[in-house]
């Protein structure tokens, strides 16, 4: 198997003393799915923004599909990674003012330099797999939540990432839309794509994570798969917070 | 006839409801009355508006040539079907998309009708005049505004410390300079700067002069707009691999246009009153001819037709600028791209 991300101690502070990572190191291999979970400020979002370059680190080192980052920040380095991996956030930032195809088509004509009817030609693909194909002339606030959380996999998808980053994709949605984001990347699971998912989801976390990293104040508590994870948590920190989770 | 009766019980529930209420209502019928009487008598029998009548062309073209007048009158003429055809029109795809292209077009079409070349006879630019000088003098400082506006915007932006400053340092001073004095700048200057046998012409000048100083504000409301995009925006755009120049262009520069569009009718409208300014630094244009008619002794002392009527067509052409631009901005939030 190969490694698609290897972090070795990754470590960032925002102000002095407080470390929003500390010495974060993880491997993830291809094909699989790493569920990163943890209390609000644990920096599990900072963690996977620093995969694709949104955030920088002080310390450590970064290999992404064999590119290698470190705290100097290479940009050409960084565009490299980031025309191969490709990002979901909790927000959706879809642009406004382009339809739903226009989204989708934006990078493969603008970045990957592709032709326009062969890029929607493949936006409808991906659009009819997402099950959202009849909105795709429709602008992005004419969608719901889980429509627009969609379209934005189907964006990410649209570079053929070879590494798909998910910033708590279903924090933002509806409880009753919440199952059409999660089977859509269910599906995508399933096809072997690499993921890396922030979410708070137990029960996709528990039937699609081949691992999952517990975070805590920059720190990584454990990396576990999801059944011991779930079941019997090596560490107390990890067991206080599922308890928390499941009241509610 | 249940309307007027439902009108007469309501004007009476809220004009006479009681006694001090009723005094005051009748005082201000009275005296609205009054001036709608006499201003409708000046209008129609007191006013001779043979200045007007008389005089049409000169409003609309100056002192173009006769002879070649169909040359500005086509122009406005054009203009004119434009802004029905953008209003009213059909609302077919390749129609609006070529709408937007059309109505810049009309720019170079309007020069080159004007100074003529390439099969029309030339004619110098002294000669232009009245409501087409008036609206060329905007479409072409707008027109050269916007990207200036732009790129000013942007560069207050950047984070390069020098072309931070200088935008800035520039935006601040155009902002504090009255425009009649950018303008002097313009006619009076200019001339003395440039080397000697290099001479741009007046009407180039005020465009010249119009454009420094639109733009210093235009940049004003485009950064407005580029500051309220939120930083998300930038963050989807770069995970997606797009490069600072394309998330520039594709990104921010739509989302800040159609943000800062009332802002910028705004600005548009107000370079269109603006150029009148031009009539005191000696170009012909739509108050110039009013005020040149009023230098002819056969229409001395007849000021009130002329600026009665000369406030109308700034108002109309205004009012089709004001409604142009509300159009495109439904156009801009149902269907958010095409015009």
């Amino acid at each position: 198997m190969e490694p698609v991300v290897v972090a070795k101690n990754l470590t960032k502070s925002y102000t002095k003393g407080l470390r929003a990572l500390d010495n974060v190191s993880l491997t993830v291999n291809q094909g699989k799915v790493l569920v990163v979970m943890g209390p609000s400020g644990s920096g599990k979002s900072t963690l996977i923004r620093t995969f694709n370059g949104l955030e920088t680190f002080d310390k450590g080192e970064l290999n992404i599909l064999g590119i290698k980052v470190d705290s100097t920040h290479d940009e050409k380095k960084i565009q490299k990674i980031r025309r191969r991996v490709g990002m979901v956030f909790q927000q959706f930032n879809l642009f406004p003012h382009l339809s739903i195809l226009e989204n989708i088509t934006l990078a493969p004509v603008n970045v990957q330099k592709r032709r326009r009817a062969e890029a929607e030609e493949y936006g409808m693909y991906l659009l009819n797999q997402m099950g959202i194909d009849s909105h795709a002339k429709k602008y992005p606030s004419q969608l719901s939540g889980g429509e627009q959380q969609r379209v934005a996999i189907a964006r990410a998808l649209a570079l053929k990432p070879e590494l798909l980053l998910f910033d708590e994709p279903t924090s933002a949605l509806d409880p009753e839309r919440i199952n059409e984001v999660l089977d859509a990347m269910r599906r995508l699971a399933e096809q072997g794509m690499t993921m890396v998912v922030v979410t708070h989801e137990i029960g996709f976390a528990k039937d699609v994570s081949d691992q999952v990293l517990f975070m805590d104040s920059g720190k990584v508590i454990e990396t576990s798969p999801p059944n011991i994870f779930f079941s019997n948590a090596r560490h107390e920190r990890s067991r206080k917070f599922l308890n928390q989770l499941d009241k509610h | 006839m249940t309307l007027i009766i439902f009108l007469f019980q309501r004007l009476r529930k809220t004009l006479f409801s009681n006694l001090s209420n009723s005094i005051i209502s009748l005082i201000f019928i009275l005296i609205i009355s009054l001036v709608c009487l006499n201003t409708f008598r000046w209008l129609i029998f007191k006013a001779n508006w043979t200045v007007v009548t008389s005089n049409l062309p000169l409003y609309a073209f100056g002192s173009f040539p006769p002879n070649e007048r169909w040359r500005p009158a086509t122009w406005i003429i054009i203009l004119f079907l434009l802004s029905i055809i953008t209003l009213f029109g059909p609302g077919w795809k390749w129609l609006r998309k070529n709408l937007l292209i059309s109505w810049v077009a009309t720019i170079p079409l309007g020069l080159y009708l004007l100074y003529g070349g390439f099969g029309l006879s030339p004619i110098m630019s002294r000669h232009w005049g009245g409501l087409t000088l008036t609206i060329l003098l905007t479409a072409c400082s707008s027109l050269l505004s916007l990207p200036l506006g732009i790129i000013l915007a942007l560069f207050r932006q950047s984070s390069l410390p020098l072309i931070q400053k200088l935008s800035s340092f520039y935006i601040d001073v155009m902002r504090a300079i009255p425009l009649i004095a950018v303008l002097f700048f313009g006619q009076l200057l200019i001339p003395l700067f440039l080397p000697v046998g290099i001479e741009v012409d007046r009407v180039w000048r005020a465009i010249f002069a119009f454009t420094l100083f639109v733009s210093a504000y235009i940049a004003e409301d485009i950064r407005g707009g580029l500051q309220s995009i939120p930083r998300t925006q930038i963050e989807a755009a770069n995970s997606l691999g797009l490069n600072q120049f394309q998330i520039i262009q594709l990104i921010l520069i739509p989302q800040a246009l159609r943000i800062a569009l009332p802002a910028l009718t705004n600005q548009s409208i107000g370079l269109f009153q603006n150029t009148s300014l031009m009539a005191i630094l000696g170009l012909v244009e739509l108050l110039g001819v009013g005020r040149s008619i009023l230098a002819n002794p056969e229409f001395i002392g007849q000021y009130i037709e002329v600026y009665v009527w000369l406030a109308c067509v700034y108002w109309m052409v205004c009012t089709i600028m004001a409604v142009l631009a509300r159009h495109l901005e439904q156009r801009m939030t149902i269907n958010q791209a095409n015009f």
